[in-house]
């Protein structure tokens, strides 16, 4: 991208006097917001799968469940990750497990990520507090799949295929509302 | 939602931009077509993430923002009044989840760490650093100074030109809007940033662009 300015012409040597601050964007301006746009990409880039993670969320919107939230703490050493920090590590560390806390009001789910035989994923579930729930586990298609937790609010997916995923929460006894994890990547 | 259509630009016509685009996915994904979104979340992802980072959430929420803010598009499509000012929609509450995530994270924070809360500002006037580009990644001498320059800029000037420079530039009102600046000064306020920017690019001197 060239960036070179025009030389001022009649104004002066001062770009800022040729500047008419109601006036519109002549073409260096442009030059300029365009090149600033790639360094903003280059500084901080757009995470590559936020737009799938995105669209699936869109389709997972008619499913009337709240959202929860991830905790995201600043230090690993609490046991607790960002979703999307886990996720990334999972690439290289694939034989490290990953704890995500999702909270939504007073219910807390923690799940936990352990590489399952095949590339696949093992997913261990803790709701708090403890009450009967059916948990679905939503991917991008594929049919859903539901665990029932135990009464300690338990439950587990043995052996669930790596990609996005969202888990549905509802309580058994159909109280509440069903709330639902933001999209994550096992 | 009859009629809004009417109001919309036509989508023939040259110059649609992102707004223009935004207001047009959000009409059709009303009238039943539930595909119309996706090139939006597409095209405006960026800009929304980068107006939630602006505000200092760290990057694993920042995602959560983004999802969810896409998320409260489908589920207020009927309710948004004005299908035009969707973009604007977007960005705002973006930007105010945004908010809620560095309380939230600071809340969290003081809770572990149990130290004071020494800094009774608003958690709004406080966005964290921007982060430092490695010399990795801007490598041309052009751009090391383009943005250094910018470093030099008040908060709010950084924060509007990075946002307006992904956007379609007749969308800067939306996005100077949505920042809060003052509706009545958005021309200027645009032009005074810019004119900052230059003006200090014009001091480093002989520094060739060429």
């Amino acid at each position: 991208m060239d960036l070179t300015p025009e030389p001022n012409k009649d104004e002066g040597a001062m770009g800022d006097l040729s500047f008419d601050p109601k006036g519109r964007l002549d073409a260096e301006d442009g030059l300029l917001l365009t090149r600033l746009a790639h360094l903003v990409e280059a500084v901080d880039p757009v995470p590559s799968d936020l737009v799938e993670r995105s669209l699936f969320a869109i389709t997972l919107a008619g499913l009337e469940a709240d959202l929860m939230e991830a905790v995201y703490l600043d230090t690993p050493l609490a046991g607790v990750r960002g979703a999307a920090a886990a996720a990334r590590a999972d690439d290289t560390a694939p034989a490290e497990a990953k704890t995500i806390t999702f909270t939504h009001d007073s219910l807390t789910v923690m799940i936990s990520l352990s590489p399952s035989a095949g590339g696949r994923v093992r997913i261990d579930g803790w709701a708090a507090p403890a009450a009967g729930l059916d948990v679905e586990l939503h991917r991008p298609g594929a049919d859903v799949v539901t665990a029932a937790s135990d009464e300690d609010g338990r439950f587990a997916f043995d052996s669930v295929e790596r990609g996005r995923a969202s888990l549905v929460v509802r309580r058994t006894d159909g109280g509440g509302g069903a709330v639902s994890t933001p999209v994550i990547e096992l | 939602m009859t009629g809004s259509r009417e109001a919309l630009p036509d989508v023939d016509g040259p110059g649609l931009t992102l707004g223009d685009r935004a207001a047009i996915a959000l009409t059709e994904y009303r009238e039943g077509n539930h595909q119309a979104l996706g090139g939006l979340v597409r095209e405006a992802t960026p800009l929304l993430w980068h107006t939630v980072r602006a505000q200092g959430v760290e990057p694993d929420a920042a995602e959560d923002v983004v999802q969810s803010t896409w998320v409260a598009l489908v589920r207020h499509a009927e309710s948004i009044a004005e299908p035009k000012a969707v973009l604007k929609w977007l960005l705002v509450t973006a930007k105010r989840a945004a908010w809620e995530a560095v309380r939230k994270h600071r809340d969290d924070e003081k809770r572990r760490t149990e130290l004071p809360d020494d800094s009774p500002e608003h958690p709004m006037a406080l966005p964290s650093k921007d982060p430092l580009p490695d010399a990795e990644v801007l490598r041309d001498e052009r751009d090391r100074l383009l943005w250094m320059s910018l470093q030099k800029l008040p908060g709010r000037c950084q924060e509007l030109l990075r946002l307006v420079s992904l956007a379609d530039r007749p969308d800067y009102r939306y996005i100077s809007a949505a920042i809060g600046m003052p509706m009545g000064s958005i021309g200027s306020t645009r032009g005074r940033c810019l004119a900052k920017l230059r003006t200090i690019l014009d001091e480093q001197g002989d520094f060739s662009w060429t």
